[in-house]
C-alpha cells in the first residue's frame, strides 16, 4: 500500500528558491575571501555601512541573519547553552547569543569554522561594524565579542528621534548632516584600517543597487493587496534576507531576482491564485520577527485557511524619486536618496489629507493613533498575530499597545503568541494552534462589526 | 508646632513618600517634569524654574495595568513605572522628558504619551557613541530641548540662568561625593540602605532643597553614634536600577556593608561635575552624552584605533570601579541587575573579567524587581561573604 504525500497547503513561490540560494553564496564568498586573506566584517543589519564595505572591497558576513539560519536548521541550541556558559544572561537577544557561543566555539577552535556550522559557516572578523539603530543588541553584543576577538568595532549611529522631535524645525537637516558626518568617519576609519581609498564610484553603484532591489519589493507588496493573497508571509521571509544580507551578491543580480518574484506574482494575480493551496479563509498579519525555528507552523495555519498576506518587519519603503543633482558630494548623494523628512515619508505614504491629520496628533500628543495601521487597512486583514518574543525588547514593547490600537480604530483582532527568534524552547506550537482555532471566531465577531460600521472590509 | 524633621529622618521620611513636596510645590504654582534615567539634562529644567522629578517604579506594589500595554518580557522597572502612571500616581507631573537610554526605555515614551498623556514631552534621542559627530549631535538635540521648553514655560533661558543652574547641580553633585565620602570609615557612617533614601529623596526635591537636605544629613551623619556597625566586608554594588531600599537591606542584613555603589539611584549621576563653558550647552552636551558612565553608552579606548585589545578596552571602561573598590577599600562587588536589562546584561561578563583581572572577586544577581524575589539571593550573598571573607 502507498500513500499519498499530503499537499503542501503553502503555495510558495518558485521565485523565491533562487533569492534564498543568494544567502548562501554569501557565506561562502565570506569563507573564500577569509581563506584569500582578504578582509571580512561581521556587520549589524542596517540601512547604510554595507555597500560602503562592498564599495571598499570587503566582504560581508550578517551574524543576525547567521543566527536564523543556525535556528532554522536547528543547530543554534549549542550555541545559546555556550552562551549561557559564558555568564551571558538567558533573555539577552536570540541572535546575540547565539554568535557568542559560536564565536566562543570559534576561540576554542583556535579561530578556525566550528565543523558543524551551517552553510560554510562565519570566518573570523576582520572587523565588526555594530549600530545604534534599532535595538542595544546591535553594539552591545558586537562590544561583547571583545572577549573573543581582538577585531576592532565601529558603532554606527544614526538617528532614532521620537515623533514630534523629528518634526522640530531644523531637525531633519540636523540628522542628515549626523549620517553624512558619521558615515564619513566611518570611511576616515575603514581607510585607515585597509589601507587604501574609499572608491565613491563604486559607492554610487553598490548604494543605487539597493533602491532598485527596494522598488522591485515594494512593487511586490503592492501586487499582495489582492484577493486572494497571492503570497504567503513565508516567502516573503525566505526571499526577505537576499535583499537585506546581499554581502556576496552583485546588486543587480538581487534585484533580478526580485524582479522575477515580481513577474510571479503578477501572474498569480492575473489568475486569482493564492499563496496557500486552500481557498483563503482570512487574512492575517504577522507583527514582529517571526519564529526562524518554526516557520514550518505557518503551513499548519494555511491548513486552517490563514493567509499571512503581509507583514511588519522590513516592509521596503516606498521609492520615491530625489532630485540629487544639487549634491555633488558623494556621501551627502548617498544619505539623501534615501533618508526622508518624516513629512515627506507621510506625505508619500498616506497622501495630504490624512498626512496632515497624523502630523496634528503627534504635534498635539506626541503620538499618533492612526500611524503604523495603514497595511492592515490596505491589505484588508481579519486578523493580526502579534509575537512576543522572550529575547527582543525593540520588536515586543509595543506590541501590546498595537493590540489595543488595532481594535479601537480598525476593529481588528489580534492573537498574541509568545515565543523567540532562535529558541525553540519558547515556543509552544500546540498551544498557539489551539488558540488560533480560538481566534477564528473573534475574527469571525469583528469581520460583523466592520460590516455594521460600514467599514470596506 | 512640631519642629520640621531634618537630615536621615527627613530622608526617609521623602523616601517613603515621595511626591508630597512635588505636589505642594504645584500647588503653589510651580511646573514639575517627571524624567526617566538619569539623561534628561536636569540643569535645563531648573534653569527655567520646572522642578525635576524623577519617575520611579514601585517594586512592592504588583504590576497591574501596564501589562496590557507592554509584554511582560520587558524590563519589570520601567514596567512598574507605566503602571503607576496608569495608576495616576503621577497626575501632577506636568510634562514628562525622556531620552533614548534604552530600547524600552525609548518604546516607553511613546507608550506613556499614548495612555498616561501627561501636558508636556520631549524625548531626547542621545547618541550611543562618543564619536565627534555625536557630541555635535547631542548639542544640537539640546538645542531643540531648549526651545520646547521655552515654549512650554513662556520664559526665555537664557545663558546666565543656564550657567546658574549648573552651579546649583555641580553643588549637589560636590554634596552628594561628600556624602559618599562618609562610607570611606569602617565602619561607613552611612549605610547602603541610608543611601538609598538620601538619593531618592534628592531625585524628588528641587535643587536647591535637595541641596540642603545633603548638608543636613551630611552634618548629621558626621555627627552620629548610632551608625552602620562593623561588618567583615565591605562591598561595592554595580548594577542597574535600584530605586527600593530592600535589595541594600538583604545584603547588610548579611555580615556586609555596602560601602560604595556604582548604580543610577546611587553615586553614578554624580561623580563628575559639569564644566562651565562659554555655551553651557557644550559642557552639558560632553557631561550626559560622555561622563556619566552607564552600560547604554558604547566605550571604547579611541574609536579610530584599528588596533583593538580586550584587557585595554575593559580598562577604558571599567577602571573606576578599581579606583571606587580601592578608595572605598571594597572586598567584593556585587553585580546586580533587574531581568531584560540588556544594557546591563551584557556587560556582566566583561565586568567580570576585568574584576578578575585585578583580582576582585565578584557574583551576579538578577532579580524580577520584587521583593519577594530578593529572600533567594540572601544565602548566595551568604555563600559569596564566606569565600572573600
Amino acid at each position: 500500500m502507498t500513500t499519498e504525500a499530503k499537499p503542501r497547503a503553502l503555495n510558495r513561490l518558485k521565485s523565491m528558491y533562487a533569492l534564498r540560494a543568494e544567502v548562501d553564496k554569501m557565506y561562502e564568498g565570506g569563507a573564500e575571501a577569509s581563506e584569500e586573506g582578504k578582509p571580512v566584517a561581521w556587520v549589524m543589519l542596517e540601512g547604510w555601512s554595507n555597500a560602503i564595505l562592498n564599495a571598499m572591497g570587503v566582504k560581508t558576513v550578517f551574524p543576525e541573519n547567521y543566527s536564523s539560519l543556525c535556528a532554522a536548521q536547528g543547530v543554534a541550541t549549542p550555541f545559546l547553552d555556550r552562551s549561557e556558559a559564558e555568564g551571558y544572561p538567558t533573555h539577552l537577544c536570540g541572535y546575540a547569543r547565539t554568535c557568542i557561543g559560536y564565536s566562543s566555539r570559534m576561540v576554542e577552535l583556535d579561530g578556525d569554522i566550528p565543523p558543524e556550522a551551517p552553510a560554510g559557516g562565519m570566518p573570523k572578523p576582520t572587523l565588526l561594524v555594530a549600530s545604534g539603530e534599532v535595538c542595544d543588541a546591535r553594539f552591545k553584543w558586537f562590544q561583547s565579542l571583545g572577549r573573543f576577538f581582538d577585531a576592532p568595532v565601529w558603532t554606527l549611529e544614526s538617528p532614532s528621534p521620537g515623533l514630534r522631535e523629528r518634526l522640530t524645525e531644523g531637525a531633519h537637516e540636523r540628522n542628515v548632516h549626523f549620517l553624512i558626518n558619521e558615515l564619513k568617519a566611518f570611511v576616515a576609519f575603514l581607510e585607515k584600517l585597509l589601507g587604501k581609498k574609499m572608491d565613491w564610484d563604486a559607492l554610487e553603484y553598490t548604494g543605487g543597487g539597493t533602491n532598485e532591489i527596494n522598488r522591485w519589493r515594494w512593487e511586490i507588496n503592492e501586487l499582495r493587496k489582492a484577493h486572494p493573497g497571492p503570497m504567503n508571509t513565508r516567502d516573503f521571509w525566505s526571499a526577505v534576507t537576499a535583499a537585506l544580507f546581499r554581502g556576496a551578491a552583485n546588486p543587480d543580480v538581487i534585484a533580478e531576482g526580485f524582479h522575477k518574484m515580481y513577474d510571479e506574482v503578477q501572474e498569480r494575480v492575473d489568475n486569482g491564485i493564492a499563496g496557500i493551496s486552500l481557498p483563503e479563509k482570512y487574512r492575517l498579519s504577522f507583527e514582529g520577527l517571526p519564529p526562524w525555528h518554526s516557520l514550518g507552523f505557518l503551513e499548519q495555519l494555511a491548513e486552517r485557511g490563514w493567509n499571512f498576506v503581509i507583514e511588519s518587519a522590513y516592509r521596503p519603503p516606498r521609492p520615491v524619486t530625489v532630485d540629487l543633482s544639487k549634491y555633488s558630494d558623494p556621501m551627502e548623494r548617498y544619505v539623501r536618496r534615501r533618508y526622508r523628512s518624516l513629512e515627506n515619508s507621510l506625505e508619500e505614504d498616506y497622501g495630504s489629507e490624512e498626512a496632515g491629520m497624523i502630523i496634528d496628533e503627534i504635534l498635539c500628543d506626541g503620538t499618533s493613533r492612526r500611524m503604523g495601521l495603514k497595511h492592515i487597512r490596505d491589505y484588508q486583514v481579519d486578523g493580526v498575530v502579534l509575537h512576543v518574543l522572550l529575547t527582543c525588547r525593540s520588536t515586543s514593547a509595543g506590541l501590546n499597545l498595537l493590540q489595543h490600537r488595532l481594535l479601537d480604530i480598525l476593529k481588528v483582532p489580534s492573537l498574541v503568541i509568545e515565543g523567540d527568534i532562535i529558541d525553540v524552547s519558547a515556543f509552544n506550537p500546540t498551544e498557539a494552534l489551539r488558540n488560533a482555532e480560538a481566534f477564528e471566531e473573534t475574527m469571525e465577531h469583528y469581520r460583523k462589526v466592520r460590516k455594521e460600521l460600514g467599514m470596506p472590509w | 508646632m512640631a519642629e520640621p524633621s531634618k537630615g536621615l529622618l527627613r530622608a526617609q521620611e521623602i523616601y517613603q513618600d515621595r511626591s508630597h513636596r512635588a505636589i505642594e510645590l504645584r500647588e503653589q504654582g510651580k511646573k514639575i517634569m517627571g524624567y526617566l534615567c538619569i539623561y534628561p539634562v536636569l540643569e535645563m529644567m531648573t534653569a527655567l524654574d520646572i522642578v525635576p522629578y524623577r519617575i520611579l517604579g514601585d517594586m512592592r506594589e504588583p504590576i497591574t495595568r501596564a501589562d496590557s500595554y507592554m509584554p511582560a518580557v520587558n524590563c519589570p522597572f520601567l514596567r512598574s513605572c507605566l503602571d503607576l502612571g496608569l495608576k495616576g500616581k503621577y497626575s501632577f507631573l506636568d510634562g514628562i522628558v525622556t531620552t533614548h537610554i534604552c530600547d524600552v526605555g525609548s518604546s516607553l515614551s511613546g507608550i506613556w504619551n499614548y495612555t498616561v498623556r501627561t501636558p508636556f514631552s520631549h524625548h531626547i534621542d542621545t547618541p550611543h557613541t562618543l564619536h565627534e559627530t555625536s557630541l555635535q549631535q547631542e548639542k544640537g538635540l539640546l538645542q531643540d530641548y531648549r526651545k520646547a521648553l521655552e515654549n512650554f514655560t513662556g520664559q526665555k533661558m537664557t545663558t546666565e540662568k543656564l550657567k546658574e543652574a549648573i552651579r546649583v547641580h555641580n553643588e549637589q553633585r560636590v554634596l552628594v561625593r561628600g556624602l559618599y565620602e562618609l562610607k570611606k570609615q569602617d565602619p561607613p557612617l552611612i549605610s547602603g540602605v541610608e543611601t538609598i533614601q538620601v538619593i531618592k529623596a534628592i531625585q524628588s526635591l528641587p535643587v536647591d532643597e535637595g541641596n540642603e537636605l545633603i548638608r543636613e544629613v551630611i552634618s548629621e551623619v558626621k555627627e552620629r553614634s548610632d551608625g552602620p556597625p562593623h561588618k567583615s566586608a565591605r562591598l561595592l554594588v554595580w548594577g542597574s536600577i535600584l530605586d527600593d531600599t530592600a535589595f541594600m537591606e538583604m545584603i547588610e542584613g548579611l555580615d556586609a556593608n555596602v560601602v560604595m555603589d556604582d548604580t543610577c539611584v546611587g553615586s553614578r549621576a554624580y561623580f563628575d561635575d559639569v564644566e562651565l563653558t562659554d555655551d553651557p550647552l557644550d559642557g552639558l552636551s560632553r557631561h550626559y552624552l560622555m561622563d556619566i558612565k552607564c552600560p547604554r553608552t558604547f566605550r571604547t579606548r579611541d574609536y579610530n584605533d584599528v588596533r583593538k585589545d580586550y584587557m585595554t578596552d575593559l580598562g577604558v571602561r571599567f577602571s573606576y570601579l578599581r579606583d571606587y573598590a580601592r578608595d572605598w577599600k571594597a572586598d567584593g562587588v556585587i553585580l546586580e541587575s533587574v531581568r531584560y536589562c540588556d544594557t546591563h546584561g551584557y556587560d556582566v561578563p566583561s565586568v567580570r573579567d576585568y574584576l578578575d583581572s585585578i583580582g576582585i572577586p565578584s557574583i551576579y544577581l538578577e532579580h524580577d524587581y520584587t521583593e519577594g524575589a530578593l529572600a533567594p539571593f540572601r544565602t548566595r550573598v551568604q555563600g559569596f561573604l564566606e569565600i572573600i571573607g
